[in-house]
């Protein structure tokens, strides 16, 4: 991290994103459109070409899109620097950054940020593989399997159970129930959670956040601009942003823990860092984090300092984390409930965020938000993103 | 009595692909007797269905598509044997969604059988306007005479009952299970029994058989046919078959056989074609098809301008014709109708790679750091652990450790077979960490757990690249004893 940093300096002033699903009667360039127009209607932009300097989409698979004209292409804005951004799932949240970064060097005044999947489009159940662009022999498991083998030993160490990780889904499940936008919108009980089908064990269906299409887009500048624009009176300001990418093999890696995701804890550490945080289970009010499996929502928040470590099952149970609770976790629903277009989610985290601190959530809404952050992990716990937002000064 | 509305042909199309190919190149290449005439040939980029396509289209020229009810395909060579190929040939139309649609395969009476099924379907009254497209692209096999036989090509007819210009008047069938061309579900090539036995009890008794009933019927003699064209693999079958039935020797419509092969379904309505070429009002017409089986038709001329007029509209069969090019040899046929069998590289592994990484992937080393003395696998350039850069010695792992932590994987590729597949993150002997799945394991939900000892055992992994890929996986630890303490 740079002895500077960013806080402050970066303001937030549209959002944009569309319902999560299924999306098979609509393409890549649909969702982006508009993601992007509502985001232009939402920051009060009329003149694209004139105003937009700059954008970066977050793109993970390539049926979905190439290279910067996945972004120029779709939204027809021609002429300006646009870049595709790949780094797992979090692609969408390192869009953000690099486009915050362009605001905050000056190289750009308004900036897209954006990210998009299309999975339907690919056919397949599951994420599609990494083999034909990776090793010939040495192995890859599925997304599923690799973050079981972190459940396998996080039950090992921390006495954890399948029912401490089916109470993630439950809450999450409980809380999209209430988002327009959320791919699934249904209640379930420990029960049903705990009795599903198995995709890797210990992981079942409910363990697993859903295969879905979705877009994301944020027009991001500085301060000084943002009070001219829409959302003058309540536009909300980037605290930090940080980003950590480990091994993409932490199987060859003899130190690794399985229990705790280095990627996450070092991101975390900058992001608090730069916006002064020094107490996260106190200061920040509420966050996204990244419940691509259950599993993964209980070891975020103990990486994140929401949880001491071995605590945040005990946490979950005692209703910490729930929409009513002290520090809520995926208040929206989560991936759980939005399903996870890889490049999307980033920025969908970001929109929620924004949408908390205005006041103007779309499905539940915690009350009163300071700061909100959001977190992203993504490859075999190789690549974290961590972003803090906060309100207007 | 009110005047019986006309159902017949409205319009016609064809298409025949570029390409022909001199059978005298066949006869060189494999030191055949020689034939006269060629064979038509289709691109490597085409099908029964692309073929049909580009016939629809120039049968139905500037027509709207959205007036067509209805698309029935006859076909012994689908693309597809599941899904309807009538569907994506009218997609490709651009026809309404609502329309009657079929695949007529299996035999090359398919087209005739559409084009009564066609006819039926407007006298029902449930469509105006129906499409009958017949098309073949047949594979015949290398260095036999199949090669002399078959020619690729597509005909389409437009049935209907608003601007009938050749009138069906009627039409009869036979069925029947004869010792024809056939080719079981599980062949590559068509195949034929001896043929002089199903000129003799195939196609002559069903021929006769269908036109006599048809003329019966209708009450008109065979002698005041103007034109028959009749489906025939050799010009000598048609007219020997046609002085049976009773037409004229010259109202028999040479098979265009000897030009460019048997399209299959398509080549009876291509003979159809040619022969009302030069038909007057109110001539009748006869139309014959075979394949298990006889189609027997007779038409009527209503106007001969209209008829002309048809020739402006489309280029049909004698358009297609003129614009063909011959093949410069016989390699160049094979290629465009894929009789080379090609193994294709897929992108599914790098052979390459595989072999740069031998060391490791085959002889199982992986390495000691210098400076802080991890031992790891697989080698790398820099230490996992520490990051120093190219400070390491390789060291041979020990094939036998313990699990740190695994999964029971029910996804495999996508699907559900061989599972649930054990995925082990192991921790050698002597150092080093792997992933690796477990093979040889009956029963992975009772005997996997963390700390279980395993070993490593040198498997099969996948076939790409069209190699066979080698890796380790692990096992249950197979022996309990040494084989030195083995008990006598």
């Amino acid at each position: 991290m740079g002895r500077q940093g960013i806080r402050d300096r970066v303001a937030i002033m549209g959002v944009g994103y569309l319902k999560f699903g299924e999306s098979w009667e609509k393409n890549a360039e649909d969702l982006l459109m508009e993601a992007v127009y509502n985001a232009y209607d939402d920051a009060g932009i009329k003149d694209p070409q004139a105003e937009i300097d700059a954008g970066w989409v977050g793109i993970q698979y390539y049926f979905t899109g190439l290279s910067g004209s996945a972004l120029a292409d779709y939204i027809k804005l021609y002429g300006k620097p646009m870049t595709r951004v790949e780094n797992f799932c979090a692609s969408g949240m390192d869009a953000f950054r690099n486009a915050a970064n362009s605001v905050a060097a000056g190289t750009a005044d308004i900036a897209l940020a954006t990210g998009v999947e299309k999975l339907m489009d690919e056919g397949g159940s599951g994420l599609p593989g990494f083999r034909e662009f990776g090793h010939p022999v040495l192995p890859l498991p599925s997304a599923p399997a690799m973050f079981s083998m972190a459940a396998t030993r996080s039950f090992h160490k921390w006495g954890w159970t399948k029912e401490d990780i089916a109470r993630v889904a439950v809450k999450n499940h409980a809380n999209g129930v209430h988002h327009p936008m959320a791919h699934f919108r249904k209640a379930v009980d420990l029960d049903t959670v705990m009795k599903a089908p198995m995709i890797s064990d210990p992981l079942g269906r409910f363990d697993c956040c859903a295969m879905s299409d979705g877009a994301a887009a944020l027009i991001i500048t500085t301060p000084e601009i943002a009070e001219s624009y829409a959302h003058s009176n309540d536009y909300v300001v980037v605290k930090a942003n940080a980003l950590a990418v480990e091994t993409m093999t932490p199987w060859y890696k003899p130190s690794y823990t399985f229990t705790e995701f280095t990627s996450t804890v070092k991101a975390a550490e900058m992001a608090y860092k730069e916006a002064g945080i020094t107490n996260p289970k106190k200061e920040i009010s509420f966050a996204e984090v990244h419940d691509c499996f259950t599993i993964t929502e209980l070891i975020d928040c103990q990486d994140l300092g929401f949880s001491d470590p071995g605590k945040a099952a005990e946490d979950l149970k005692n209703g910490r984390f729930n929409a009513d609770g002290e520090q809520p976790v995926n208040i929206s629903g989560g991936l759980k409930c939005f399903g996870h277009p890889i490049g999307a989610t980033g920025c969908r985290m970001l929109v929620e965020l924004t949408k908390q601190l205005q006041g103007r959530a779309d499905g539940l809404q915690v009350k009163d938000p300071e700061l909100g952050l959001a977190h992203n992990l993504g490859g075999a716990f190789t690549a974290a993103a961590v972003t803090i937002l906060g309100k207007k000064e | 009595m009110s005047k019986m509305v006309d159902i017949g042909i409205v319009r016609y199309g064809a298409y025949m692909p570029k390409y022909l190919l001199e059978r005298r190149l066949i006869a060189e290449a494999w030191d055949f007797p020689s034939i006269p005439g060629g064979i038509s040939v289709s691109n490597n980029d085409e099908d029964s269905i692309t073929m049909a396509v580009e016939a629809g289209l120039d049968c139905l020229g500037e027509l709207d598509p959205s007036t067509i009810d209805g698309l029935y395909f006859a076909s012994t060579t689908p693309p597809y044997t599941e899904k309807q190929c009538a569907t994506v040939i009218a997609n490709a139309l651009d026809l309404r969604n609502d329309i009657l649609t079929m695949d007529i395969t299996d035999s090359t009476r398919g087209s005739s059988i559409a084009m009564a099924r066609a006819y039926e379907t407007i006298k029902s009254g449930n469509a105006k306007l129906i499409l009958v497209i017949a098309a073949d692209k047949q594979k015949p096999m290398p260095e036999s005479m199949f090669e002399y036989q078959y020619g690729d090509g597509a005909s389409a007819l437009l049935i209907g009952n608003i601007e009938v210009v050749l009138s069906i008047l009627g039409y009869s069938s036979t069925a029947d299970n004869v010792i024809g061309p056939y080719k079981r579900a599980q062949d590559d090539y068509v195949r034929q029994f001896e043929t002089k036995h199903e000129g003799l009890y195939g196609y002559n008794r069903n021929m006769l058989a269908a036109f006599k009933t048809l003329f019966k019927k209708l009450k008109v003699d065979p002698a005041t046919v103007r034109k028959a064209a009749l489906y025939a693999t050799d010009p000598r079958m048609a007219s020997s078959i046609g002085k049976k039935i009773g037409f004229k020797s010259k109202a028999v419509e040479g098979v265009p056989f000897l030009e460019f092969g048997n399209t299959g379904n398509a080549f009876a309505l291509m003979t159809l074609m040619l022969a009302i070429k030069r038909a007057k009002t109110d001539d009748l017409i006869a139309f014959g098809n075979y394949g298990d089986g006889a189609d027997a038709f007779l038409m009527k001329v209503l106007d001969k301008s209209a008829l002309l007029n048809l020739r402006k509209l489309s280029q049909g069969i004698v358009g297609y014709k003129n614009t063909m090019i011959p093949l410069k040899s016989y390699p160049a046929y094979l290629a465009k109708k894929k009789l080379l069998t090609t193994e294709r590289y897929t992108r599914k592994a790098s052979p390459v790679r595989t072999w740069r990484d031998e060391k490791f992937l085959f002889r199982l080393y992986g390495m000691r750091c210098r400076k802080c003395g991890t031992v790891q696998y697989p080698i790398f350039r820099g230490c996992i652990e520490c990051g120093a850069k190219d400070n390491s010695d390789e060291v041979k792992m020990k094939r036998n450790g313990k699990i740190f932590t695994f999964t029971l994987d029910h996804l495999v590729g996508g699907n559900y077979y061989d599972t649930p597949t054990p995925r082990c993150v192991i921790d050698l002997d002597d150092g080093g960490r792997i992933l690796c799945d477990m093979t040889d394991v009956e029963k992975p939900e009772e005997e996997v757990h963390i700390g279980m000892d395993v070993e490593l055992t040198f498997r099969w992994q996948h076939p790409g690249a069209n190699f066979h890929n080698y890796y380790w996986k692990c096992r249950p630890v197979r022996f309990s004893n040494k084989p030195e303490e083995e008990e006598e």
